[in-house]
Formats: C-alpha cells, sequence, structure tokens
C-alpha cells in the first residue's frame, strides 16, 4: 500500500495555490465553494510516512503549504477539511490520502447529520439541507473529519448556461452522432458539444410548438419523458428520474425556463486533481474536478464533466473520476471535459519502483539523457544497442528512404573505427539521397500533384524542395517559400501548394497551415469551437485572414500568384459577418496595410523564437520520421490533451532547433546519433509493454515508395516509370501521378490531405498476393539481367550468392543455421541441373524478399 | 506516444463502443485484424443471426436517366418525356421503361425508390455522398469518407473466412475505398475482366514459372527462414501481416477462392442468360462470390452513363439491353437458388438526369431525384416507393437522402448504421450522418 516514492506533485497542496480564497462578490446564482486545502492530520507516528512526502518534487508553493499544514508524517489525509455548499445540487468529492497513496474509495464515510449532508461510499458530499455538519473518514483505526456547512439553499435559480447545458453534454445528448450534428435527429438539434448556449435555449424552449418543456407540469415535459426513456427515444435511456441531472432539469423547468443570464458567471477554466497521478498495477485513483468560474468562484464538477482515457489499456477512467490502472504499464492521459474546457490528468503505470540508473546505458546527449529519466520513473530498462549491420539497415532506409548497397554493408561491417557509425551518419546526410527523399515526404504533405495541368509546377516544386535539403538551408526558409508564395511557378513553384487547394483555398489553405507548420488540427474550429481543445471559431478566422487577399492571374497551370491590396475572398467571417481580419493564433490581431502581404507578417511570427508551435512541430515531425511514431502523436495534431510522451525532450529538442537557427541536420544528427535510436527493436521482458517511451526501436513497414525500391534493388531489376530517366527510383517521382499498381497497392498517398495519416501501413490481401504471387515480381526474380542471373553468369558458388542475397535484401551476412538451410535447399534443387539451380537461387531470394525482415525497418 | 483518441464513452443508441474499439490496439494501422476478431466474438456472444446476408451492387457511374429507366411521364412535354414508352410489368400499376423488358417480367421480385435525391451535381461529390452516405466539402478524386462497402467489410467481416469481406469488379470502383478504417477494408479486385476468356484475378492464380509444387516449395523455405521476433513493432502491423500472408497463400492454393472466381465453372446457358459483356459477367461472378462467403460486392457497370449527348440512342442501343438482361438474369437465379432473401441486389448511380432534354438530344447532371433499385435481401418486393412531380424534377413523396439509401442496405446486412468511427483527426464519425431505413423497404 505505502508507496514511498511518489513521483507526482501533491494534489492538495498544487491545489491550495490557487482556490483557497473566497472571491467577494460571488453572484447568488453560483455561490462559490470555500476550499480549505489544509490536510487534515491525525494518526501520527506511523513510521516512514515523512519519507513519502520528504520524497515528493517540492515545487515552490506547494512545498511551503505543505509545510504549513505542519504535516511531517501522515498517515491519513482528506481533502478538503472543510466544505461550503451553496446550492442543493452542489457537491464535492473528498480526496483521501493514506501514506501517500489514495484511499478514497477504502475510506468508510458517515455523516453525523444527514439531513445537512449526505456522503456515498466513493467519498461525494452532497447538500441535503441548510445547516452544519461533519463527515467523518476511516481507513483502519486512522479516522478525521471534515466540516460541511450548507448554507443560502433555494436562493437564487437555476443558470441555463452554466447548469443546464452541461447536463447535455453529460449524457451525450449534444454529440456529433446525436442531437449536436448538423442536421439534428428526428427534428431537434442542439448546439455540438453545448457551445452555443443562446441556440440550445432555443431549441429546447421555443422550437416545436414549445412541448419540449412544460412548465405547468415540469414531469411532464417531452425533453424528460424522454431522456429517461418513458416515451420511446432513439437514443435509449439516459438518465433515471431519480438522478441529480433531472431534478435540475425539472427545477429550471419549474422555475419557468429561465434564459442564460448574461451576467451569469462564466466557466474560466477546468482543472482535475491531482494532475499528475503514479498507480501501482490494479489500484485506482479518484479524481476532483473543479471549475472555475469569471467570479472567482469555484463549483465540484467531478460528477457532472466527461471523461475519457487515451489508452484504457493503462488506465481506465469511470464516470464518476475513478482511474484505474487497467494491466498495462504506461502513461495514459485522462481528459476532463465539462462546456469545452479541458484538463487533463497524467496517470502513470510504473512496471516497478523507480530505478535510480539505467545500468550500462550511457547517454550519447540530451535525448539519451531525457528518455532514461522516463525510463527510470517507469521502471523501463532499454534493450541493447543494436548491431552494426541493423544500424546501417535502419539509418540507411531513414536518412536516405533506400537500402545500403552490398557494397555499403561490407564496407561498414569491416571498419573498425569507434565512431564508424557518426562516419556513416555524415556520408548519408551529404548525399543525394537524402535531399531526394526529404522532397518525396515533403512533397507528400505539400500536396505537389501534377493535376489541374500542373505536371511542370510539380516537378520544379520538387526540385526546389530537394535543393533546400541538398544545401541544408534552414526550415524557416523552407516555411516562408510555402506559406508565402508569389509569382510565376517558375519562380516561386512552392505556389503549387496554393493551386492544388484551389477549390476551397480559403478553408484548406488555412488548415494546412495549421496543421502542417503549427501542429494544430484547427479545421473542426471552422464550423464549431473545437471540442477537445481552445480553438474557436474566431482563431480559425482570425488565421484564414492572413490569406484573404491572395489574388492570382487567369493565365497559366498553376497561375501567377500575387498579394493584392485589397481581399480577393467572398468568405466572410460568420461571427462578424465581414471579411476575416489576420489574428496570430496566441490572440493578437495584426494591422497589414495595403502594400504589405499579410502572409509575411504570418511567418514573422510563426518563427519566432518564442513561438509555442513552429518548432515543436517540427522536432515531432522529424521524431516521427525516425522512430516511427511522434512524442507527441499524430505528429501534427498537438494540443493539451494529447500530450507528449515526453515533454522534457519535446521541449529540449525545439529549444535545440530554434538556437541552431532551424538547422534541420542538426536536428537529425542529433536524433541518428543517440543510443536512444540505436537500440536493438528487439523487446526484453523489462521493455516488452512499452510503446510510447521508445525503450526500443519499434520496428515497421517500409513505405510504398522505398519498399519498390528496395525491391528493385534487391531483384537488380529497375522499374522504369514512364516519361522519366531510366533512373529514376521511386522516390524521385516528382508527383503522384505515375502509374503503378504496385505502389498503389502499397498506399502511395494520392497527396490530397496535409496529414501525414494519408500513408497506411495496413496490410491487405492484394499487397501479399502480389509480393508472394505476381507476375511483377516473378519478372524481377528471373530477370535475365538481374541479381540471381548475373550472379550466377558470373560462376559464384552457391554460398557466394546466398551470402550476396543476403546481404542485398536483410542488410547483414546470413547465420550459419541460414547459410545451411539455403544451402541445402539450393543443393537439393541443383540436380536437376542448372535451370533448376538459378530456380533455386530464385527461390531463396523469393523467401527473403517476403520474409517480414525485409519487409520492416526494424 | 500518448493516443488521444477523445473518444466519447457513448453513442447515440447508449451502448459503449470505447472498448471495442480501442482495447488491444493502438493505432489505426493495427485496429483491423484484431477487430474484426473482437466483432465475430462479439458477434458469437450476442447470438446474432447465423445467416450471413451479403450485398450486390451495381454502381451505374455517370449517373443514370431515371426519367428513361424507371420513372417515366408520358404525361410530360416532349422535351422532357424524350421517346421511351413505358411498359407494363407482372405487377399490376408499375411500369417502367420499354427497354427494360426483362425487368418487367421480374418486377414482383424488385422494388423502385423513384424519390431519391441530394443536392449535389458533380461527380466526384455525388459519387461520395452515395457510396457513403457523407455529403464532401470538398471536391476530390478519393474517398473522404468510407465506402458503403468499406465499413461492411470493418463492421461485417467476410460470410467465409477463406474469401475477402469486399470485392469490387471488375476493377475498384470510384469512391469505393476505406479512407479513416485504413487500407486493410479497400476493395479486392481481380483487375481483370470476367467476360474476357483469359478472365484471371490479379496474382491469385500462380506466375507462368511457378507450379504448385515449386510455390509449396518455397512456402517451406520461407517458414525456416523468416524468423524475425513478431513483437518488433507497436502496432500488430507484423502480426497482421503474417495473417494476411496465411489468407493470401490460402486463397492462391486452398482453392476455394479460386473456384469462386472460377466463372468458366458456369454452364454456357447461365454465362448467356446473363449476357455475354463485362456487366453480365460481372453479375454472374458476383453471384457465384456472395454464395461462397463474399459479404459485399460492387461492380462497375460500364462507363457511359453520363450521357450529355444522344441519351436515348445510347441507352437502347447499348447501356439498358445489356444492364437489363445482367440485373433481370441475377434477379431470377437468385431466387432459383434460394439466395434472393440473404443477398440485396442494389442499383444505381451518382445522381439522376435533367428532365429537360439538350440540345445534343441529352441529359445533363440532375441530383435532385434519382431512381435506386433494390432487390432482394428480405426487403418487401414488388412496390414503387415514393414519387416525383409530373417532369421527374423533385420527390412529391417520402424524398429519400443517400443516409436512407444505405441505411437501408446497412439495415440488412445487420449493421448498426450509429455506429461511431474516429477519423485520423479523432473526430467522431457515426457509419451515416443522417437517414433510416426505408420503411416501405424494411416493413
Amino acid at each position: 500500500m505505502r508507496n514511498s516514492s511518489l513521483s507526482h506533485s501533491c494534489p492538495f497542496t498544487a491545489r491550495n495555490a490557487g482556490s483557497s480564497q473566497q472571491i467577494p462578490g460571488a453572484g447568488p446564482r453560483l455561490v462559490p465553494l470555500w476550499l480549505l486545502c489544509v490536510s487534515c492530520v491525525i494518526a501520527a507516528g506511523v513510521e516512514g510516512v515523512s519519507r513519502a512526502w520528504a520524497d515528493m518534487p517540492a515545487a515552490g508553493e506547494a512545498a511551503a503549504s505543505r509545510e504549513s499544514a505542519g504535516s511531517s508524517s501522515e498517515a491519513l489525509a482528506v481533502e478538503p477539511s472543510r466544505i461550503e455548499l451553496h446550492d442543493l445540487f452542489a457537491g464535492r468529492q473528498l480526496l483521501v490520502t493514506c501514506y501517500g497513496s489514495d484511499a478514497t474509495r477504502a475510506a468508510r464515510y458517515a455523516s453525523a447529520d444527514p439531513r445537512v449532508a449526505e456522503v456515498d461510499a466513493a467519498g461525494y458530499v452532497s447538500a441535503r439541507g441548510s445547516g452544519e455538519t461533519e463527515i467523518s473518514v476511516r481507513v483502519g483505526e486512522a479516522e478525521c473529519t471534515v466540516r460541511v456547512v450548507v448554507s443560502a439553499v433555494g436562493e437564487g435559480g437555476v443558470d441555463f448556461a452554466n447548469e443546464i447545458v452541461p447536463i447535455f453534454s453529460r449524457y451525450g445528448c449534444n454529440s456529433g452522432g446525436c442531437h449536436g450534428k448538423a442536421s439534428g435527429q428526428n427534428g431537434f438539434r442542439l448546439s455540438l458539444f453545448g457551445f452555443d448556449a443562446g441556440f440550445d435555449y432555443q431549441a429546447l424552449v421555443q422550437q416545436a410548438r414549445g412541448r419540449r418543456v412544460f412548465p405547468a407540469a415540469a414531469e411532464r415535459s417531452l425533453l424528460l419523458l424522454k431522456a429517461t426513456g418513458q416515451v420511446p427515444h432513439g437514443g435509449g435511456k439516459r438518465f433515471e428520474p431519480e438522478s441529480e441531472a433531472y431534478g435540475q432539469l425539472v427545477r429550471w423547468i419549474r422555475e419557468g425556463l429561465p434564459a442564460a443570464r448574461p451576467d451569469a458567471p462564466r466557466l474560466q477554466g477546468v482543472e482535475v486533481l491531482p494532475a499528475q497521478a503514479v498507480l501501482q498495477p490494479g489500484k485506482t485513483q479518484q479524481l476532483c474536478v473543479l471549475a472555475h468560474y469569471s467570479d472567482g468562484s469555484v463549483r465540484d464538477v467531478t460528477r457532472r464533466c466527461e471523461y475519457a482515457s487515451n489508452l484504457d489499456v493503462v488506465a481506465s477512467i469511470d464516470a464518476e473520476g475513478l482511474v484505474a490502472a487497467a494491466g498495462k504499464v504506461g502513461e495514459a492521459a485522462i481528459m476532463a471535459r465539462y462546456l469545452g474546457q479541458v484538463a487533463v490528468c497524467r496517470v502513470l503505470v510504473p512496471r516497478s519502483a523507480p530505478l535510480a540508473e539505467i545500468a550500462g546505458f550511457e547517454p550519447a546527449n540530451y535525448v539519451d539523457r531525457l528518455c532514461a529519466e522516463k525510463w527510470k520513473k517507469l521502471g523501463l530498462l532499454p534493450s541493447p544497442p543494436c548491431d552494426d549491420a541493423a544500424f546501417l539497415r535502419r539509418v540507411t532506409l531513414d536518412v536516405c528512404g533506400r537500402l545500403p548497397t552490398v557494397e555499403e554493408v561490407r564496407a561498414f561491417l569491416s571498419l573498425t573505427d569507434r565512431d564508424k557509425r557518426v562516419q556513416a551518419v555524415e556520408r548519408l546526410l551529404a548525399s543525394e539521397d537524402h535531399a531526394a527523399f526529404m522532397a518525396m515526404r515533403w512533397g507528400t504533405i505539400l500536396r505537389n500533384s501534377h493535376l489541374a495541368g500542373s505536371e511542370r509546377a510539380a516537378y520544379a516544386f520538387h526540385n526546389w524542395l530537394k535543393d533546400l535539403f541538398a544545401r541544408n538551408r534552414p526550415y524557416d526558409e523552407l516555411v516562408r517559400g510555402v506559406v508565402a508564395a508569389a509569382g510565376e511557378w517558375q519562380d516561386a513553384p512552392a505556389i503549387n501548394w496554393y493551386w492544388q487547394m484551389r477549390d476551397d483555398q480559403l478553408h484548406q489553405v488555412t488548415a494546412d497551415t495549421a496543421q502542417v507548420f503549427l501542429g494544430v488540427r484547427l479545421a473542426c474550429a471552422r464550423c464549431h469551437h473545437h471540442p477537445y481543445e481552445r480553438w474557436s471559431q474566431e482563431d480559425y478566422f482570425g488565421l484564414a485572414g492572413f490569406f484573404t487577399r491572395l489574388g492570382r492571374k487567369s493565365f497559366g497551370e498553376p497561375p501567377p500568384y500575387f498579394a493584392a491590396p485589397q481581399p480577393t475572398t467572398g468568405e466572410v467571417n460568420p461571427l462578424t459577418g465581414r471579411t476575416p481580419q489576420p489574428k496570430f493564433l496566441n490572440g493578437e490581431y495584426v494591422e497589414c496595410g495595403p502594400d504589405e502581404d499579410p502572409r509575411q507578417l504570418l511567418v514573422d511570427w510563426m518563427v519566432r523564437p518564442d513561438n509555442p508551435y513552429f518548432a515543436k512541430v517540427l522536432v515531432n515531425r522529424l521524431w516521427g520520421h525516425f522512430f516511427g511514431q511522434g512524442l507527441v502523436n499524430e505528429v501534427d495534431d498537438m494540443r493539451e490533451t494529447n500530450p507528449p510522451s515526453n515533454p522534457e525532450l519535446l521541449d529540449a529538442l525545439a529549444q535545440d532547433f530554434i538556437s541552431h537557427g532551424f538547422d534541420l541536420r542538426h536536428i537529425i544528427r542529433t536524433i541518428v546519433n543517440s543510443r536512444v535510436y540505436q537500440l536493438s527493436s528487439e523487446p526484453t521482458s523489462a521493455n516488452a509493454e512499452d510503446r510510447q517511451n521508445f525503450a526500443r526501436f519499434y520496428a515497421r513497414r517500409l513505405i510504398a515508395e522505398v519498399l519498390l525500391d528496395a525491391v528493385d534493388a534487391a531483384t537488380g531489376s529497375k522499374t522504369r516509370f514512364p516519361n522519366t530517366s531510366s533512373r529514376s527510383r521511386a522516390i524521385d517521382l516528382p508527383h503522384e501521378g505515375f502509374g503503378s499498381y504496385f505502389l498503389d497497392a502499397f498506399d502511395r498517398p494520392r497527396r490530397v490531405t496535409g496529414c501525414e495519416c494519408e500513408r497506411s501501413s495496413a496490410a491487405t490481401l492484394a499487397q501479399v498476393l502480389l509480393l508472394a504471387n505476381s507476375d511483377e515480381i516473378e519478372n524481377k526474380l528471373a530477370d535475365g539481367q538481374g541479381r540471381v542471373a548475373r550472379a550466377v553468369a558470373s560462376g559464384a558458388s552457391d554460398e557466394v550468392i546466398i551470402e550476396e542475397l543476403y546481404l542485398a535484401t536483410l542488410s547483414r551476412f546470413p547465420s550459419e543455421a541460414e547459410r545451411a538451410q539455403a544451402l541445402g535447399y539450393v543443393a537439393g534443387q541443383a540436380d536437376a541441373g542448372p535451370a533448376a539451380r538459378q530456380q533455386a537461387l530464385q527461390d531463396v531470394l523469393w523467401a527473403l524478399l517476403n520474409s517480414k525482415e525485409f519487409l520492416f525497418n526494424h | 506516444m500518448l493516443l488521444f483518441t477523445g473518444r466519447g464513452t457513448k453513442t447515440c443508441d447508449g451502448v459503449s463502443r470505447r472498448r471495442f474499439l480501442c482495447v488491444g490496439s493502438l493505432g489505426l494501422g493495427g485496429l483491423s485484424l484484431a477487430d474484426l476478431l473482437r466483432h465475430e466474438a462479439h458477434a458469437r456472444e450476442a447470438g446474432r443471426p447465423v445467416r450471413r446476408k451479403s450485398v450486390i451492387l451495381i454502381w451505374l457511374a455517370g449517373g443514370p436517366s431515371h426519367l428513361d429507366m424507371y420513372d417515366l411521364k408520358p404525361a410530360a412535354p416532349a422535351e422532357i418525356r424524350g421517346e421511351f414508352r413505358p411498359i407494363a410489368t407482372n405487377v399490376p400499376g408499375i411500369e417502367i421503361s420499354e427497354h427494360l423488358p426483362l425487368q418487367a417480367q421480374v418486377m414482383d421480385r424488385m422494388a423502385i425508390v423513384r424519390s431519391a435525391c441530394h443536392t449535389n451535381a458533380g461527380h466526384g461529390m455525388g459519387s461520395q455522398w452515395m457510396m457513403t452516405g457523407y455529403h464532401a466539402t470538398i471536391e476530390v478524386n478519393d474517398n473522404i469518407y468510407p465506402s458503403c462497402g468499406s465499413v461492411a467489410a470493418r463492421l461485417a467481416g467476410p460470410n467465409d473466412p477463406a474469401l475477402p469481406a469486399y470485392v469490387n469488379l471488375p476493377r475498384p470502383v470510384s469512391f469505393s475505398k476505406a479512407a479513416y478504417l485504413g487500407a486493410s477494408y479497400n476493395p479486392f479486385a481481380p483487375e481483370s475482366d470476367p467476360n474476357d476468356p483469359n478472365f484471371q484475378v490479379r496474382n491469385l492464380k500462380s506466375p507462368g514459372r511457378v507450379d504448385a509444387a515449386r510455390l509449396s516449395r518455397r512456402r517451406e523455405l520461407l517458414k525456416s527462414i523468416d524468423n524475425i521476433r513478431r513483437d518488433l513493432d507497436t502496432r500488430g502491423d507484423l502480426q497482421s501481416l503474417d495473417k494476411f500472408y496465411v489468407d493470401a497463400m490460402d486463397l492462391v492454393t486452398s482453392g476455394k477462392a479460386q473456384q469462386a472466381f472460377d466463372i468458366s465453372q458456369e454452364d454456357a446457358a447461365v454465362r448467356d442468360r446473363y449476357g455475354r459483356n463485362d456487366l453480365g459477367q460481372c453479375c454472374l461472378l458476383a453471384r457465384r462470390l456472395v454464395e461462397a462467403g463474399v459479404t459485399f460486392v460492387a461492380i462497375q457497370a460500364g462507363g457511359g452513363w453520363d450521357t450529355h449527348g444522344n441519351n436515348f440512342q445510347i441507352l437502347k442501343e447499348s447501356l439498358l439491353p445489356r444492364y437489363d438482361r445482367a440485373v433481370a438474369a441475377l434477379v431470377s437465379d437468385l431466387s432459383e437458388r434460394g439466395l434472393h432473401e440473404d443477398v440485396l441486389v442494389i442499383a444505381m448511380g451518382e445522381f439522376g438526369r435533367t428532365p429537360r432534354i439538350n440540345s445534343g438530344a441529352g441529359r445533363d447532371h440532375w441530383p435532385g431525384a434519382m431512381s435506386v433499385l433494390y432487390s432482394g435481401g428480405g426487403l418487401k418486393m414488388g412496390q414503387v416507393v415514393g414519387s416525383t412531380n409530373r417532369n421527374a424534377e423533385y420527390p412529391t413523396s417520402r424524398p429519400c437522402s443517400p443516409g436512407c439509401v444505405l441505411a437501408t442496405v446497412y439495415h440488412v446486412l445487420g449493421i448498426d448504421y450509429h455506429h461511431v468511427f474516429y477519423d485520423q483527426a479523432n473526430r467522431p464519425l457515426p457509419v451515416l450522418a443522417e437517414g433510416q431505413p426505408i420503411a416501405e423497404l424494411v416493413g
């Protein structure tokens, strides 16, 4: 039960700093809760507890207030120690800690006067009537009490926006699948996720001839009959007539359906307590969620908000805010959402007690140090380093998008220099293949396509990107070249980015700029407040405001683009009815003269060192490129509710990127020279469950273009693409328009979105049939100029050829067993003559091509 | 990595599917196979009917002319009604085009919805809408939302595990892909015309140089050298590739799929009955496939339905005779084989065509009204649902949105169309944005 090394910050004291005073002048409608946060200490003298506290990170105020509470050894702490409730619908979740671990569900509760306040087994206190009482909390022998004051019951009414709308969110009524969708559900429509209380009020009170709510007999209101399943409801029964939600709705209807009061305090934010928790497998943690209002008042919404866990195999959450470690080791983010405000509790389920050190792991740079810190917390141990052959294959695939050649493998394996891996990285980064591969990856998310007559522009855009990467130009130069592209395609080929989005230019460019360069998926906010984030329509149209003056000529494909002095779009911001005005995502509006290009101002803001998005999304994208998944995943979906698995590492990479002038190769070097990147992909018992913290290298299937090139290289039989040079490989193709069944079968992106997620690594039947059973592959295996044919013609022995086949496919020498296996196979067939021998060697190559080791970067 | 799914805990009907979607799978890529297995286990637990349903969608790409097929307006002015005359069918009171005489004889096993409609007259947007139930906001040439066949593959799976769940004939149909459901639910297509005497499913038959003995030797060799651990990745791709590998080799070697696709096993008379053309033979092949255990077959019914010019000549000389024969043969054949209740045939395109005939004797795009043909699947047959105004411009009764058209299909398959998927941005997207099964059909 006791966890002497809790590593999360103390939930009680952390909150104490912000909310322990009553705010004067709070409106009567939303009565503030007086939250006294002094820990209740009884039963001192239990050994070792003081150490548990002392091990907690003691940051500033938290530590100070802990000391002021005078606790040096607490067996039992209850939070808060005093509760004031001013409303029959108000309540408060108690949080009980015993020896530093959550004991809220283990504790036994009793109310001295249930007519004033009741408490249930989960430690939730509900107001019942005016007066004062005490709640006793017992865990084993330890006991303490919580004072409860209930006053002003019945004064003030129900506020529609603050108290009624949340019910529709909590019970899913206003979700996108039900009444929240644009067409409503059976004629009843609510605003999506309750962001428009005025709309919802109209819908309930004034539409449907007022039959949805019925003040004369509140219980007969259609709203309540449907929601409780007393009359048929497509959405089934949502709550019971005994529930608090029901009671609140009845009261609101009886009070004569008051609309949201414009002066009612508005929700400013929610807070979840604790903000972090470390849970041993099988244990639980009660959460408490507090809503903070514009008048400074605070209200417990633990049972009114919605919860979601991003990884419920690690930690699950129920409707009453109880987190349970679900079995898997790792870290989950538990989101609490209330009226569009969200807060996150990060729950760590470690494999073991924290580790003091990672034996045998020598950090090469800060990437290693920061990963190791995280492993220590989780009790993970990294896999051993990968061998040289695996390293060369991995880094060549990731840096250059190709397999190492047979000669490269042989040369690398025979080197004895201590820094041969560093040398290899430098050689690969300086090669033309690196630039080609990066240009292909970026061309994909920058939608470089040949459609709409832009064949030549697509080539030019591809070459422009390739040239930037070849010269390792700073990343901000690339971004400015794209986002502020102007002129003819010959001079500014990046205008193809705009041209490919011409049909819905303002909106697609806005959404792509946000997602590709800022890591913000803003598209939701075009129509409604982002459901999980703070982005509103105002933010969306603020960003759109930078693109309203983009003009294009009426000739050419793509036509020349220019910045016009006046708006060129007829689109308006629905909130103002006017052309969107430029506003940065940090909320600042921008003045932009008629001779300025607003997009230049946008890029100026993006590349500022204090921009919170720009550098992070790029380093995260690069991390995703080299590790198969970002520190934030998806790589371009950075938001509070989707936290990075290692925030310190993400910050350090971003700072490094900024202080090195957006030098892409510097970050790539830092990543691929780290020990973390060079770990073996083979799981050990100490990290088999790890899926977030890179304690081993996560294998992944080669992407379509790289796989086709790998097949070509391994078989020595090159695929020809029409109208390109005979040396052009799949990664050299400037756009998606080169017909190839192979590339399509392996899900080559169509380049119709700026999202990396357009690539799928999911297996299909057609892929396997193609690799294992197609004329296309068979012709390559049997190519008269191919690898097997040439090797046989050279007069090489079976053994030499088999070794070459292994080097060409798996980039390593065969093991003795593998060598013997393949030799035996060929020898068994070769009796039938030279043709049969050649076929047998083709069979070996076929088997290698179809092996998972070939298909995966591991 | 922290995958924040944001998956709400409830759906419209109050069922939490969150666990079903999330547990044990850590990304879109890995969801596929495990999900399928879980779903099947789930379905068994729930004691669902064992009798498996399937769908054959005949996709009339380009937009078939409702006025000249199923919704003739003999009383309309000449520039509207065109040159075709209605004929009686074997259901009293229902008339269809004189160029669909074979279908007229099986009308009692078909139902026509005359009041399907939407509002987008672009091929891409219209096709996306009819195929997915979603009205896209941008014109692209690929699925933004998953096609109904992909949804069926994902939620129902194949009726026989030795066969793919979702097949397109002869090639992938436009907007037939899986979008955010993942590439594993894209259609499988033979990429070859079954009317061609050399018809072969792409890569299903062993390449010429590789006989069965050699293939089996290769498999043994592969088994012995393919020793990399299967737990090296985080998404389950390695394992699911293994599973597909086994499936694929079974397809190649087991004979069950080979047989199902081997249209040459059909009697010449049966093949003639469907018509010796791509559409006819695709319909016949579709019947073989659903019999063997494919859940959803979509057929590209040739091209050419986009009759901007010379509408009447094209329809009566080439499109309608082949279409009439193929559909009538399929409907009759299915009922003769006792499959009528289990197999739904549906024929439609992305929209109807303009009532007013243009100067080139053609008709242009018209989403305001279109006809959709249903047959079998346990639906109520021998009826016409809905009606259009005197010029067949708009529904005058029972307007049916694309969502209604597809909800009816999902109803037949036993698929909950409220089920919520999550796209790459973790937006919750129900199978259908709107629509309910057409009451007159589902009874």
